[in-house]
């Protein structure tokens, strides 16, 4: 009994990845501690979150048509590859967690100030759960239109900010220390790079397995590029206040005024973020559910998703008492909390399957 | 089958009735229940110490008719409350209004020259904080209290602050003043060696349209600040020599002997230099101007034209030198000249930093200015016998 029937091409891969990656960057800013050397620290964050991803894909190339809950049973047996699965499901209901905290408040700080959380979070749920009904191949099909019209804004919000841009405030280069740029830009690569881990959910449904590791390539880099425009856009507008502020994209789009006609375009950001957090929670929870049902050997995901879906929200509206311990975990816990679930579960599976010959030779060649 | 059929049309009829109720509920700002401020000043009161704050809201109803004219039929209304942090004294404003202030619209922020002199951290602060702020409002200081300028009028904008935000827009074009942003302001409060300025506003008496005596808000000058508090106030000239360096000269005038030039454009690099580990200051400068009149009663020929451009570089020069020599007296880096130094000289800086300030005073400045007339206009003989 298959759990998903739909299968996705590798062009859509590519850009549900997008979409994920974006999912962060149109909320928050990563890279923003090292100031205006956000840039350099985003570039060699995406060097090593491409490291991250050669780790994964390889271990998605090994076993092309099993999900990663599938692959620990596998490689560490029945029980351990269990408990090794729930820590990674723990993860990816966490990490689904954290975005839509932090997107609720956002919303919550900038746009609607007396709306209460909760009621923000079930109107995302309950479309996110709707997208993880219908299965990957919407989903995939979705994140499409979605993306489309993300990068339609960004870069129309890009164009329209070109004159309030100063060069001047990108320089020096390398201002900050060394180590500081170091992890800044290793929290660069956990968060949003790293972050493509989840897609070992998806991996066994994408057709030709082999062109795994450059079409996640290809979708970091793009969407890397795109946060290296918005991360030197901020930087350039704004100076040095892109520092002070918590949501400095929104702050920096406060700045367009063409003719004193076309002025407040700051809700293009908030419409940006609430489409790409769609994509980016329902992959998430998508893996999530996934995850549970593969885990106990049920014969559907779907009953799942309620359930799951509610304990999202109320996780959601609990695990951060306020906006600074928020990004204090986001910026400075998740940098090494990341760690074991985006390089060493795959790594050590990856090292673990090659010792013990896995998978058997007759299984690759049929 | 048709089972599920009921459930769809049962399902839409449920959210068509919940859309009549969840719009708005929550975040609704409807115009009439809202005092749309469009100018804040702030105020601290030198003998009680205590705040207070001016705003001058919008009556929408009125702005539509500024016909009915006379006495009555004001489109703003201006309101002062004290208290003792900016937001009790917001506080305390809203709660005798009968309206929800709302700051979005706001065109300026002004600090009385009181709130200056003590610091107007707090009120940046508040103003920074508060989400409903925008990043592109004007800063200007008041030379008495900003409750005089915010009462002020303006005889063509029903509305005066934003007459007002006009009027220091417009007068930045003529090169004398800056207009300077919240933004722009914070960030330089922000850096490390470069100090604040904001345009100084005072009020004057002029015969109004109608023959009555008016008050109007004026520029005076270019306030110059260490971290939050006002030190001292660049006059026109010395306002015009900053521009001039920091690269903000964009129309306007230069008399000079014998004749007017009209700026058509204007270019200026500031290029640090490091010489035995001292620290020189080169200012390079390239205008482009068209004449526009000449007193000489004599037919142009290129040696007047170069003895123009003469003078004219030597007025800008002049200009520069006395900004420079105000912001050495006042041992404040208005010209951004340490974040230049930060720029080219990341390393040497690293030492520089801390001693900024004393050095400052210290380094040499040199001025080199390239001028040069493109355009005489519609004649180039004298209109008078010779």
């Amino acid at each position: 009994m298959l759990l998903e029937k739909g299968r996705i091409s590798n062009f859509q891969l590519l850009i549900l990845i997008m979409g994920f990656v974006s999912g962060t960057f149109s909320l928050m800013t990563p890279g923003q501690d090292a100031g205006h050397d956000a840039w350099v620290a985003i570039v060699l964050g995406l060097m090593e979150g491409l490291c991250i991803a050669w780790i994964f894909t390889n271990l998605s190339r090994k076993f092309p048509d099993k999900t990663i809950i599938e692959i620990n049973t596998l490689v560490y047996g029945r029980y351990l590859g269990k408990c090794i699965s729930i820590l990674f499901i723990w993860y990816l209901f966490h990490i689904s967690a954290i975005v839509l905290s932090i997107f609720s408040t956002f919303l919550n700080v900038e746009i609607y100030h007396f709306t209460p959380k909760a009621v923000i979070l079930l109107c995302m749920m309950l479309v996110c759960a709707s997208t993880v009904n219908r299965g990957i191949e919407v989903l995939a099909r979705l994140s499409l239109i979605l993306v489309i019209i993300s990068i339609t804004l960004i870069c129309l919000e890009t164009l329209l900010l070109i004159t309030h841009m100063d060069l001047k405030n990108l320089l020096p280069v390398m201002d900050i220390p060394v180590n500081k740029l170091l992890w800044v830009s290793h929290s660069v690569a956990t968060n949003p790079f790293g972050e493509v881990v989840v897609f070992l959910m998806v991996f066994a449904f994408v057709d030709h397995p082999k062109k795994r590791f450059s079409t996640v390539a290809l979708a970091m880099i793009t969407a890397g590029s795109f946060l290296l425009i918005i991360i030197a856009r901020n930087s350039m507008v704004l100076g040095q206040a892109a520092l002070t502020s918590n949501f400095p994209t929104y702050l920096a789009v406060h700045m367009i005024d063409l003719g004193d006609i076309l002025t407040r375009a700051e809700v293009v950001v908030a419409i940006d973020s609430i489409i790409m957090v769609l994509v980016k929670v329902s992959v998430l929870f998508y893996g999530t559910v996934m995850g549970v049902a593969q885990l106990f050997d049920l014969h559907s995901y779907r009953p799942l998703i309620l359930p799951i879906g509610i304990l999202m929200v109320i996780f959601a509206m609990t695990n951060f008492g306020n906006m600074i311990e928020m990004f204090a975990f986001v910026n400075k816990g998740h940098v090494l909390y990341a760690v074991p679930f985006q390089i060493g579960i795959p790594l050590i599976t990856l090292i673990v399957a090659r010792l013990r010959g896995l998978p058997p030779k007759w299984e690759v060649e049929n | 089958m048709r089972n599920g059929k009921r459930r769809k049309t049962y399902g839409l009829i449920f959210l068509a009735v919940m859309l009549m109720f969840l719009p708005g509920c929550w975040d609704s700002h409807e115009l009439n229940k809202l005092s749309i401020i469009a100018g804040l000043g702030f105020d601290i009161d030198p003998e009680t110490g205590e705040n207070k704050i001016t705003y001058q809201s919008i009556i929408p109803n009125q702005v539509k008719n500024p016909s009915g004219g006379g006495e009555g039929a004001h489109a703003i209304k201006v309101v002062q409350n004290t208290g003792s942090t900016p937001y009790d004294t917001l506080s305390r404003a809203m709660q005798h209004s009968s309206h929800n202030l709302f700051y979005p619209h706001a065109q300026i922020y002004i600090f009385g020259k009181e709130s200056a002199l003590q610091g107007i951290y707090p009120f940046i602060d508040g103003i920074a904080r508060n989400v409903q702020s925008r990043p592109n409002v004007l800063v200007a200081i008041a030379d008495k209290e900003a409750a005089d300028i915010l009462g002020a009028q303006d005889e063509d904008e029903n509305i005066q602050a934003i007459g007002l935000t006009n009027y220091i827009k417009l007068s930045a074009r003529f090169s004398n003043y800056q207009a300077v942003t919240f933004l722009e302001f914070c960030n330089r409060l922000m850096s490390k060696s470069t100090a604040p300025i904001a345009p100084v506003l005072g009020v004057f008496e002029e015969i109004g349209p109608d023959g009555k005596k008016m008050k109007k808000a004026r520029i005076t000058g270019m306030g110059v600040f260490k971290d939050d508090k006002i030190i001292g106030e660049l006059n026109e000239m010395e306002s015009r020599g900053l521009l001039w360096v920091i690269d903000r000269i964009k129309s306007g005038y230069i008399i000079v002997p014998d004749a007017s030039l009209q700026i058509l454009t204007a270019k200026s690099k500031i290029i640090p230099e490091l010489e035995d580990g001292k620290i020189q200051i080169r200012v390079e400068i390239e205008v482009q101007s068209k004449l526009a009149q000449y007193m000489g009663k004599q037919d142009l020929t290129p040696s007047i034209l170069k003895e123009l451009e003469k003078r004219q570089s030597e007025k800008i020069k002049k200009e520069i030198m006395a900004a420079v020599q105000k912001s050495f007296f006042l041992h404040a880096d208005i010209f951004g000249f340490g974040e230049a130094v930060h720029r080219s000289y990341k390393k040497e800086w690293q030492e520089l930093e801390p001693g900024w300030e004393d050095y400052y005073s210290e380094i040499k400045v040199v001025v080199k200015v390239k001028t040069h007339i493109n355009e005489v206009g519609d004649i180039s003989k004298a209109v008078i016998k010779h």
